[in-house]
């Protein structure tokens, strides 16, 4: 028996997870002795195993408890010490929550390991078939299968997911689509809750008697619970089908935003439902309250968001929790708005938008992936789980079947969601440059799909007051069915049918990035010439504001004055180091590296003093060998080097020697017979722009020439690190030499930056002087300009090679 | 004279051809006009779009160039798309858009964007506080990326094809009449 049991164990910890839980419940129920003594069946050695204690214990647990009552039928005189006892009811809780989450994640991992289902049938279905299969498994052992509840839902299922999106959403789309988006969200879901709600209301009054104590406003409340899109359903839909940005954004964002308008319906209806009379002054409240609950989530949203972007501009010497930061923030936005009735999931959405650009600038590398991963496993997680105890709970809970009810409430959301995308449409494409085509209106109609929010909210009505709740619960949950399964798996298809446009998957290029930045302004420019304040020049005006005063409160040091396009350009090239590292592996380490790269790499490097960056024995290695074979004559131009004194990063000691070199080099020549250009003299930008105005052709960016001094470390002076700034060409306040004339004035130079960039951590190679497109842009370099390029005269970089 | 706020205010692209005949044709704008703008002078591309109105060595602009030069900016409308395909393009079709976009960067008018055109547009955007080696690095990567036949520089064929996934129909549109 013991032997049969170890066979079964693998089937045994997927099947019996269900009826265990319950099992226990029950068990903890009734009474029993404190710890079971060492009285406990042994014979069974499917028991001496760690894992499968549990499972064989639980397979049998009445003939435990028979086995506990009999012992305790017989006191002994003097109990034997226990070698090994069992308490399970010590750990019954988490040990119930962490088998579910397990099994989540197995299901999970099922399905990609059953590719050719998962291709056809999206995840959500799948999920919910398991969860059906787990209900009616423990249904069958004889248990009570758990139910969803509302509380778990929304403290603690749906946050994760909200805050994932909103942290991560594409803001660009979002504020440009915002008319359009808010116009589906409130107009839109107000639509369907009035027309689904009179709809059912005349259903019920001509229904036949199962259906005519329905009044009104219980109708109303219905309406309202099943009218909203829900964001879960959504995102899991639309994330496998890679739809183009547009219509994802405006699907999705309806979705979020459409909260607002439910959880002002919801209450306002329940609250009404109470009343005997509903007057115009209850209405006009009501009405009130939607602007109240919207904006008072945002803003509660936007407080936090503030709150944690202060915050997070002193964690530089605590860098390990400041993900924390984020969630906890986050998550108390949402938990504040629910504690006056506001909307916690604008609020969650509201203090991740505000709180991400600020945020990211302040925090390293490694804490910016840990948010990102953080946020997408535990959003994963709650996805699952929602999906498997919808499907639970619709075994689990009391059904209530009227064939009228449900067929007309799964027929009237289908064609109040129709009618209602066609009609606004039609509206808002009076307003659009860019005007959705009916394929977009067809899919954004097709996309509404609904889900646990609207089951989680029904469950939540309170059973004396609406005591037709079960049969609100089955209508919601065939429609939840229909829409995931049916529209879910046909929404595929279509897409591919109709040819939508599909998501481009490439990364935004840095020419995108500069040429969209130059429309921006072009564009400001002109609406200001036509006196036309459009979207240009409020999103100038605002941008103009926040890099004035905010960014300078809420992000820390000298990044607080980095423009947009310095930090995706060091983002970039940040991703691509990685990248090469990831593929090429480290046996690709280049003979040499390149100049170009580091620079950009790691611009402004102080070394985090604390927090010297471990590398491993093999990089180290790599590392001097480079050194050795490359840069020997370099080395003794160093009076006192000392490694672990100045700097952390040794990628910064070639980058420096080879800055040393590069600058002797360009001293030699300059002092040659190059004709030195005057230097110009760094002035304000409007006078910079009258000089171009003037004479486009005259600027010329300043020549890299002047003083160089020989460098000398000291490793003793404090200012030594920052002599180490890699961008500075003459290194500020370096062994008491004065800095040159061109330092006195705000400019040229970037001023040392305090250690908090999420540049340097020890990841990357530089190894782009293997590429081909690298050494294409080296022959590029070489080819003379107006002024030479300092790259030429390094020995040691191979040109074209 | 001068092209008052108000004026610009009340311009109507469709009505242009009307005013094209009338003595509006008399109307000429300065560069100083302009320039008085407050909004444009913090512009960091302010005085490259004043430029663009002006042609080539003209110190003033009348009614029919301001007009050509803002109709680059007006909406596609949808029924344009079907008009025929042998007349003139329209001014803004989305390659004369990016047309225009383009000469705003190619100042010495040869078809192509240098590394140095592209550094000065980069240093009117980023500001001061950008060392030369960064912003020469980002432009040798914004070459690299966009060049397709190796010169080192990018021509207008390389500029559309990198700016393909942005919508620049929306990007590039205004709408005149609320």
């Amino acid at each position: 028996m013991g032997a049969a049991a170890l066979r079964a164990l693998p089937w045994a910890l997927l099947l019996l997870l269900g009826p265990l839980l319950p099992g226990q419940r029950l068990q903890a129920d009734a009474t029993r002795v404190s710890e079971p003594t060492w009285e406990q069946p042994w014979g069974e050695p499917g028991g001496i195993t760690a894992a499968p204690l549990a499972t064989a214990q639980e397979v049998h647990p009445l003939n435990k408890q028979h086995h506990n009552h009999s012992a305790e039928g017989h006191p002994k005189p003097r109990k034997a010490f226990p070698v090994l006892g069992i308490d399970y009811s010590h750990v019954r809780i988490p040990f119930e929550i962490s088998l579910w989450i397990l099994l989540a994640c197995l299901m999970k991992m099922g399905f990609h390991v059953m590719s050719s289902v998962s291709k056809v049938v999206p995840e959500s279905c799948l999920l919910i078939v398991v969860g059906l299969l787990v209900g009616g498994l423990i249904k069958a052992v004889g248990e009570k299968p758990p139910i969803l509840k509302s509380d778990i839902f929304f403290l603690f299922l749906l946050p994760p997911i909200i805050l994932d999106a909103g942290y991560f959403l594409p803001l660009r789309q979002f504020t440009e689509n915002l008319g359009t988006i808010l116009i589906f969200a409130v107009v839109g879901t107000l639509w369907n809750a009035f027309f689904l709600g009179g709809l059912m209301y005349a259903v019920c009054q001509i229904g036949g008697s199962g259906l005519n104590h329905i009044g009104l406003l219980a109708n109303l409340l219905f309406g309202s619970i099943i009218s909203a899109v829900d964001p879960v359903a959504v995102l899991a839909v639309f994330e496998e089908i890679h739809i183009n940005e547009l219509l994802h954004i405006l699907v999705f964002g309806e979705s979020l935003l459409n909260d607002a308008v439910t959880v002002v319906l919801y209450h306002l209806f329940e609250e009404f439902a109470n009343f005997e009379q509903v007057t115009i002054i209850d209405m006009v409240l009501g009405f009130l309250s939607f602007f109240v609950v919207s904006l008072g989530g945002v803003f509660v949203g936007v407080i936090y968001g503030l709150i944690a972007a202060f915050t997070s501009r002193f964690t530089s010497n605590i860098r390990v929790i400041e993900p924390l930061f984020v969630f906890l923030y986050s998550y108390m936005a949402y938990l504040s708005a629910e504690i006056f009735h506001l909307s916690g999931i604008m609020a969650l959405i509201a203090s991740g938008v505000v709180m991400r650009p600020y945020v990211e600038a302040n925090i390293s590398h490694k804490s910016h992936t840990t948010i990102k991963y953080f946020l997408k496993m535990w959003s994963s997680v709650s996805e699952t789980l929602i999906f498997i105890f919808l499907g639970v709970s619709t075994v689990a809970g009391q059904h209530y079947w009227n064939w009228t009810f449900v067929i007309s409430t799964l027929l009237f959301c289908l064609i109040a969601r129709v009618l209602g995308v066609l009609v606004l449409t039609w509206f808002i494409n009076k307003f659009r440059i860019v005007k959705l085509t009916p394929k977009d209106q067809f899919i954004i109609a097709y996309g509404g799909l609904r889900g646990a929010i609207a089951f989680s909210l029904c469950y939540l009505l309170d059973y004396e007051h609406f005591n037709m709740r079960d049969m609100f619960l089955t209508a919601i949950i065939t429609v939840i069915f229909f829409t995931v399964f049916v529209q879910g798996m046909t929404i595929r298809p279509l897409v591919d049918l109709l040819a939508v446009k599909k998501k481009q998957e490439t990364k935004r290029s840095i020419n995108e990035e500069i040429h969209t930045q130059f429309l921006d302004h072009l564009l400001t420019g002109i609406e200001d010439i036509c006196g036309h304040y459009g979207h240009h020049h409020w999103k100038d005006k605002l941008n103009r504001f926040n890099k004035k005063y905010v960014k300078k409160c809420l992000i820390a040091g000298e990044r607080s004055k980095e423009p947009q396009l310095i930090a995706f350009y060091h983002k970039m090239e940040m991703k691509q180091a990685i990248e090469l590292v990831e593929s090429g592996g480290l046996g690709k380490i280049p003979s040499t590296i390149s100049a170009v790269s580091i620079q950009n790499i790691s611009p402004k490097t102080l070394p985090d003093s604390n927090a010297l960056s471990a590398l491993s024995k093999d990089k180290e290695d790599e590392i001097r060998k480079i050194l050795r074979s490359n840069l020997q004559k370099t080395r003794q131009r160093l009076r006192s080097y000392n490694r672990h004194t100045l700097v952390a990063d040794p990628y910064e000691d070639v980058w420096n020697q080879m800055l040393m070199k590069r600058q002797k080099m360009q001293q030699a020549e300059l002092q040659n017979a190059y004709l030195t250009v005057p230097a110009n003299r760094i002035d304000s930008p409007t006078m910079s722009r009258a000089r171009i105005g003037s004479d486009p052709l005259a600027y010329e960016p300043k020549p890299d020439s002047e003083n160089l001094p020989i460098i000398t470390i000291d490793p003793a002076s404090p200012q030594s690190p920052e002599s180490m700034d890699l961008s500075n060409e003459v290194p500020k306040g370096c062994g008491g030499l004065p800095p040159s004339p061109e330092e006195d004035e705000e400019g040229l130079v970037m001023r040392p930056k305090e250690p908090s960039s999420p540049g340097t951590d020890d990841v990357f190679t530089p190894g782009t002087s293997d590429s081909p497109s690298s050494q294409r842009m080296l022959r590029c370099l070489s080819d003379p300009g107006p002024r030479q390029e300092p790259e030429e005269g390094e020995p040691f970089i191979p040109k074209g090679q | 004279m001068m092209a008052s706020r108000t004026v610009q205010h009340n311009w109507n692209l469709d009505l242009c051809t009307y005013f094209l005949n009338s003595s509006l044709q008399l109307l000429w704008t300065h560069r100083e006009d302009f320039q008085r703008i407050p909004e444009l002078a913090i512009n960091p591309l302010g005085d490259r779009i004043i430029n663009a109105f002006f042609s080539e060595g003209e110190d003033q602009v009348n009614f029919r160039g301001f007009m050509r030069t803002l109709a680059h900016f007006r909406p596609i409308e949808d029924n344009e798309k079907s008009k025929d395909q042998n007349g003139p393009e329209p001014l803004n079709s989305r390659s004369n858009k990016l047309h225009f976009a383009f000469r705003l960067y190619d100042l010495d008018k040869d078809d192509k964007i240098s590394r140095d055109e592209l550094l000065q547009v980069l240093r009117m955007m980023v500001g001061v506080n950008i060392s030369d080696e960064q912003l020469g690095s980002i432009a040798d990567r914004t070459i690299q990326e966009a060049d397709q036949d190796g010169d080192c520089a990018i021509s207008f064929a390389e500029f559309v094809k990198v700016l393909e996934k942005v919508d620049v129909e929306q990007k590039m549109s205004i709408r005149f009449l609320h």
